[in-house]
């Protein structure tokens, strides 16, 4: 049982099921449901997606202008700091380089040195030598003379006979080397 | 048979109808929850899905609320 | 011994008791009353509660919109986020259902997410009218979002359209019995969409009505359970107003999108 409108209005609308099964109301509300849905289109169209648009829009540009900005400045100190580092190891091959150059020096002012001493050394050495040989030499005469004169001086007093020097300087140069060999084998 | 008894019958009878949908509730979290305990990381895409498939299922159990009122209407 | 006065009076004390105790009708607040009678050309379009809350609404949402842009800034702040959070909501929306052709819908779908959103929030306001509570308003936007994906749909694909009732791979045998059912799965949705928004307006209004007259006429002791009840529900229902906007709208594009590209 569907009762007219105005009679359900008035009350009583529970005995006759739900008001929104009730045809009498339903004309003017889809009139106005699509006015109203169409009106409300319209006002939004009008006056508030443009805003959110345009807002949107901006802050999209605006980033990416900002994302831009910042990647260009990445890029800035990233050339910086290449640069800093192709100084840094400019640098670093410079010092490398005269730390070398003062090692070369140093090693060959010392070796150098070391030859200039070995030279020194040498030299005193051989001449120590020479004078050790000199001396020997010396001593060596002076021995073989004395031994010279005194086994002539012997000779002489032992067969009263005076031989001559040459012979007796052979002699004796025989008597001296049999002398150095027993030495030696000794 | 007298029409209003009747008619509240049915309705009562419509009424059931939000049993089915609760069994469906029930399945339907349960295996929500059961997703989300072995993969917690995929709860924010999958809860949107648990609500809108929530409220498909309620208004199965609704459409059997509006054949009530329909009988209560014609009782 | 016979008393009739105190029968009587008895009598006349249950009447009274009757007339004053407050009648339980939950559905009283669906009641569409027309508050001035305007019938131009045969056309019924009378001003009633309904209509009311309809403007209300409209007003509400471009009042809402205009104090958020009122001087929109690049950093937003709290009302102009919002607005700016609900446009990307219904962008993504329309770009993960229809894609990118759906840009040209863009303000039917934000009209319509808005004016479902805020029929049902208004409606929670005690006194106030839920206008998607009125089957026939919900029926109407649902028909109207049926045709205009059938003219879409027909704009599209001309007479190929109908091939959207022909499921891709079936065998030919089976088609008698599946192009019907697929037909009717169609015609079914106008029904589905308006019915499921106007349900679970109407149930939820009703749960809050039963829930707010035992608020009223219990004794203090009693009454404080359905409050507390009547608060948890508002607050339900707020949820369940924005589900339903949503889904009244994410199905709209379904729709839109199936008359697009044809499943």
């Amino acid at each position: 049982m569907i009762a007219s409108a105005h009679a359900s209005a008035g009350g009583a609308a529970a005995s006759s099921g739900l008001p929104q099964f009730e045809p009498s109301v339903f004309e003017s509300q889809i009139f106005w449901t699509l006015v109203s849905f169409f009106l409300l289109m319209y006002l939004l169209k009008k006056y508030v997606l443009p805003p959110i648009i345009t807002i949107l829009d901006s802050r999209a540009s605006r980033i990416a202008d900002d994302l831009q900005k910042a990647e260009a400045s990445r890029k800035e100190g990233e050339r910086l700091l290449m640069n800093y580092q192709g100084q840094l190891v400019a640098a670093r091959q410079v010092a490398a380089q005269t730390l070398d150059e003062a090692r070369m020096e140093a090693n060959r002012y010392r070796e150098q040195a070391l030859e200039e001493l070995n030279k020194e050394l040498a030299k005193k050495k051989n001449a120590a030598l020479l004078e050790i040989e000199q001396a020997k030499q010396k001593a060596m005469e002076e021995v073989r003379d004395a031994a010279v004169e005194l086994s002539m001086l012997a000779a002489e007093k032992l067969i009263a006979k005076s031989i001559n020097a040459k012979d007796a300087s052979r002699m004796v140069q025989e008597a001296v080397t049999q002398l150095g060999k027993q030495s030696q084998l000794h | 048979m007298e029409s209003l008894p009747a008619s509240f019958i049915g309705m009562g009878l419509a009424a059931t109808g939000l049993g089915g949908a609760g069994i469906g509730l029930g399945y339907m979290f349960g295996k929500a929850i059961e997703a989300f305990a072995r993969q917690p990381s995929a709860e924010g895409q999958l809860s949107k899905y648990v609500w809108i498939g929530a409220a498909f299922v309620e208004a199965i159990a609704l459409y059997g609320l509006v054949l009530a009122f329909i009988i209560m209407g014609k009782g | 011994m016979d008393f009739p006065f105190i029968a009587t009076a008895h009598a006349e004390a249950v009447q009274e008791v009757a007339h004053t105790a407050p009648k339980m009708d939950p559905l009283h607040h669906f009641q569409v009353v027309n508050y001035i009678d305007i019938n131009p050309l045969g056309l019924d379009i009378s001003i009633s509660n309904s209509v009311l809350w309809m403007w209300i609404v409209v007003g509400v949402v471009i009042g809402l919109f205009h104090l958020a842009l009122k001087n929109p800034t690049l950093v937003p702040g709290r009302l102009q986020s919002v607005a700016e959070a609900a446009y990307l909501f219904v962008e993504t929306m329309i770009n993960e259902i229809i894609g990118h052709e759906g840009k040209k819908f863009f303000p039917i779908i934000f009209t319509l997410f808005f004016f479902v959103l805020f029929c049902n929030w208004t409606g929670l306001i005690p006194g106030s009218f839920t206008v998607t509570s009125q089957l026939i308003v919900t029926g109407t936007l649902a028909l109207g979002i049926f045709g205009f994906c059938i003219f879409l749909g027909a704009m599209h694909h001309g007479w190929h359209f109908l091939s959207f009732f022909v499921p891709h791979g079936l065998p030919p045998a089976l088609l008698p019995l599946m192009v019907p059912i697929e037909i009717i799965s169609f015609l079914a949705r106008p029904v589905s969409l308006s019915v499921r928004l106007f349900a679970n307006m109407t149930a939820g209004h009703t749960v809050l009505g039963v829930l707010f007259f035992f608020t009223a006429t219990l004794e203090w002791f009693g009454a404080w359970l359905p409050f507390g009840f009547t608060v948890v529900f508002t607050g339900m229902e707020i949820f369940i107003g924005f589900i339903q906007a949503y889904i009244f709208t994410i199905l709209t594009c379904v729709y839109i999108n199936d008359s697009l590209h044809m499943h």
